[in-house]
């Protein structure tokens, strides 16, 4: 592990040094280059700081561990770094497609450039350049104001051999420098835990190094494990069964009327580490939306070469984590509503965009982030937009529409094109105006109990925003009762539940009931009407009201009585139910409570929805 | 937790000669069911009921965790329904995706292996069995019994 130990030595000589190169460069990562560094030797280019001599620097090479011995190769002017910088890189051998790694290389390094180009200067679409770069080498030619950092990450991009300043543009300034060769001692890796005791005040990074040399390399890959999903699920299911069995524990009949101190606080114990148990098995099935994210990319690259549209694809909180299994189910729609966003939302003609004062070029953005239980996912362009006249009147030749036109909100007319076999494209092409798109969208949210929604202004752009569960499984519920019935709201989109006074019941001329709030009036909704169930009450002033939020909109519930708080494991609704709808009815799963009976949860945003 | 009465556990011990078929009665008629459909009979529990379904989904139960929606047989061909006693049943049913669903019926009456001869198919006809609940028809001696398509059954 010669490539470890001449990292040490790297670690060791690194602060004392204003400039620090060494070959080969990939020490850290590339276990290959311990051969390399057997059969050449490991030659550092450094350039000592101001306050440091060279040959205190050599001595510290000198004192690193299995180091054998160094000889000064060569000691020289230094190459300021200032003002444009040449630098020549050279790929790996047979790493194949020069040209695309060289792009790699300029995408790394562009941010942190003032001015930047290089030769050949067509690598994105000219494989040809691959053989140019194989021969003559990858120039580029850059300012910055950092330029050490630059060539820094040059030399950390993938397969990059080496990098080698050629010239800079200003007046070199002279400086000592110094290239020992460090030759390696051959030790057995065993030995290195034992290495001298200097070692142990060294820095953090070098005991790491250590370890893993201990570990004969082992000890980076041991951090990782990759899990059949198949397991987490089983153990998802098994926490879920454990928090409902908790409570048929702790909320055994048999212990009414007891008291038992030892127990409670046993039991408060238990259901602690049961949240934490659940806690903990959620954030393992959670992954960033990244990868979902960056499949992207190659649509957009894809489609921008066939369609000759010129985007870019902007992502914002890709480190946002989601449930594994709902990041599986996105895939497909992000793919539909990103190649939408692409064919339809960006104007074909360049000027369209220029004349509505829009740069030419156009943006997908592409952003996650969190609002309490939710994923919100964003997919927004900043192209044409819905044009909602256009949505209507294919909507009425469809036959689509239950209303007079004229009743239409924005919102409404851009939530049709969702609607099965609704295509406002003209043209059928490769990649769009079936009409099947939106609705199979739809439903694969709405398949992992999330919501899309459409928000547009013509000219402007379009915004589809999909809001997703954070998790699938265990809820928080208030469980209310109506008649026979227990249903279960979450507890998240509860704002208050109350005792009504006859002065708060307001009437519509229609006979609909409101609720008066301090000073704010919001619908009542009774579930036994909602529901056709026989009510324990119906009398307003007996039963219990509880005020919901969702998507901020408000509504008042009524129900028989509470019952208590408690958190239920979201189990799904057989297909053979979901045929009939159960979701649009505001029921979003059911849940078996610590007796054994079954409490249906409640979607509030479907039932309010609805009113 | 209700009792198990029968479990098949020896689906794939069908003889070879012929397909294992459970028999139940709803009213005074009997009808059967291929036992490879079957996953467990239990006893009527309480049923949970679902809103806004049809009136033939009676609601779901729980069965050792899962929830499961039962079918009144009764209800799905339009026949009155009775009050449960304790020779009321429910039969879960297993399908390939692991759905499961339990339809009530009045009784459970037996596990015959049927021999092949003796099914024959219905007549293709638009007036008789226009639901198409019924897959096959069985001569058992005579005894002419019924024999449901289990996936008809379910499918609206």
């Amino acid at each position: 592990m010669e490539n470890l130990r001449a990292l040490l030595v790297v670690n060791k000589i690194a602060e004392d040094c204003e400039r620090l190169e060494y070959i080969p460069a990939d020490i850290e990562n590339n276990s290959e280059t311990a051969k390399d560094i057997v059969e050449n030797g490991f030659i550092v280019k450094f350039k000592p700081s101001s306050d440091m001599d060279i040959n205190a620097i050599l001595n510290l090479i000198g004192e690193t561990s299995n180091v054998k011995s160094y000889e000064v190769v060569e000691m020289g002017a230094v190459i300021e770094l200032t003002g444009t910088v040449n630098v020549k890189v050279t790929f790996e051998e047979e790493s194949k497609m020069e040209n695309l790694r060289a792009l790699i290389v300029v995408n790394n390094i562009k941010d942190k450039c003032t001015k930047l180009t290089y030769e050949p200067a067509d690598i994105e679409g000219n494989s040809a350049a691959a053989q140019t770069i194989i021969d003559s080498g990858f120039i580029i030619h850059f300012e910055s104001d950092d330029p050490k950092t630059v060539i820094r990450t040059i030399n950390a991009s993938p397969n990059v051999k080496c990098c080698e300043v050629l010239s800079a543009g200003e007046a070199p300034a002279p400086a000592p420098q110094a290239q020992p060769t460090v030759g390696n001692n051959p030790v057995p890796a065993a030995a290195a835990p034992s290495a001298p005791a200097a070692q142990a005040a060294e820095k953090k990074s070098v005991e790491q190094i250590n370890t893993m040399l201990g570990n004969k390399g082992t000890g980076q890959k041991q951090s990782l494990i990759s899990v059949n999903l198949h397991k987490l699920d089983t153990l998802l299911d098994l926490v879920g069964e454990i928090v409902i069995t908790e409570a048929m524990v702790t909320s055994s009949p048999d212990l009414k009327g007891l008291r038992l101190d030892n127990f409670q606080k046993s039991a408060r114990q238990l259901r602690k580490l049961n949240s934490e148990l659940q806690d903990t098995v959620m954030s393992i099935r959670m992954v960033p939306i990244s990868g979902a994210f960056n499949k992207m990319t190659r649509i957009v690259r894809d489609m921008k070469v066939k369609l000759n549209k010129d985007v870019d694809l902007v992502f914002e909180g890709e480190e946002t984590e989601v449930d594994k299994s709902i990041i599986d189910q996105l895939n497909d729609p992000l793919m539909h509503m990103v190649r939408n966003s692409m064919d339809h939302g960006i104007e074909d003609n360049v000027q369209d965009r220029i004349a509505r004062g829009k740069p030419a070029k156009g943006k997908i953005t592409l952003s996650a982030y969190n609002s309490s239980n939710e994923v919100i996912i964003v997919i927004a362009d900043d192209g044409t937009g819905i044009n909602a006249q256009k949505v209507l009147e294919k909507a009425e030749k469809n036959g689509l529409l239950t209303k007079p036109m004229s009743e239409y909100t924005d919102k409404e007319v851009f939530n049709m094109i969702m609607l099965p076999g609704f295509s406002t494209n003209e043209q059928v092409t490769e990649y769009s105006g079936r009409g099947v798109g939106m609705d199979v969208v739809r439903k694969n949210i709405e398949k992992i109990g999330g919501s899309v929604s459409v928000d547009s202004k013509w000219g402007e752009g379009s915004n589809f925003i999909i809001k997703i569960p954070l998790s699938l499984s265990i809820v928080d519920g208030m469980e209310v009762s109506v008649g026979q019935s227990i249903f279960t709201i979450p507890i998240n989109s509860i704002r208050e539940s109350f005792k009504i006074k006859p002065s708060q019941l307001v009437k519509d001329t229609d006979g609909k009931e409101m609720i008066m709030i301090r000073g704010e009036c919001f619908p009542l909704i009774r579930l036994y009407e909602l529901y056709d169930l026989t009510p324990g009450t119906d009398d307003l002033y007996e039963g219990i009201v509880i005020l919901v939020e969702s998507d901020g909109k408000c509504a008042c519930i009524f129900a028989d009585e509470l019952i208590g708080e408690q958190q239920v494991v979201v189990k799904p609704f057989s297909s053979l139910l979901n045929n009939f709808n159960v979701k649009q009815n505001g029921m979003a799963g059911c849940s078996i409570l610590g007796d054994g009976s079954i409490t249906i949860i409640l979607d509030i945003s479907n039932i309010i929805s609805d009113f | 937790m209700s009792e198990v009465i029968y479990s098949a556990e020896s689906k794939k011990s069908a003889a070879a000669d012929g397909t294992e078929i459970l028999f139940f009665t709803i009213g005074d008629k009997t009808y059967g069911i291929e036992i490879e459909f079957v996953k467990e009979i239990i006893s009527i529990e309480q049923i949970t009921v679902i809103p806004k379904i049809p009136e033939y989904i009676k609601g779901v139960i729980n069965i050792r965790g899962k929830v499961v929606p039962v079918i009144s047989v009764r209800k799905r061909f339009g026949m009155e329904e009775i009050p449960y006693d304790d020779r009321t049943c429910i039969i879960v049913l297993e399908f390939d995706n692991g759905d499961q669903v339990g339809i009530i019926v009045d009784r459970v009456q037996e596990v015959i292996v049927v021999g092949r001869e003796t099914i024959s198919k219905t007549p293709d006809c638009r007036n008789v069995n226009a639901n198409r609940y019924i897959k096959n028809i069985v001569d058992l001696n005579g005894e002419i019994k019924l024999l449901l398509d289990c996936n008809k059954l379910i499918m609206n």
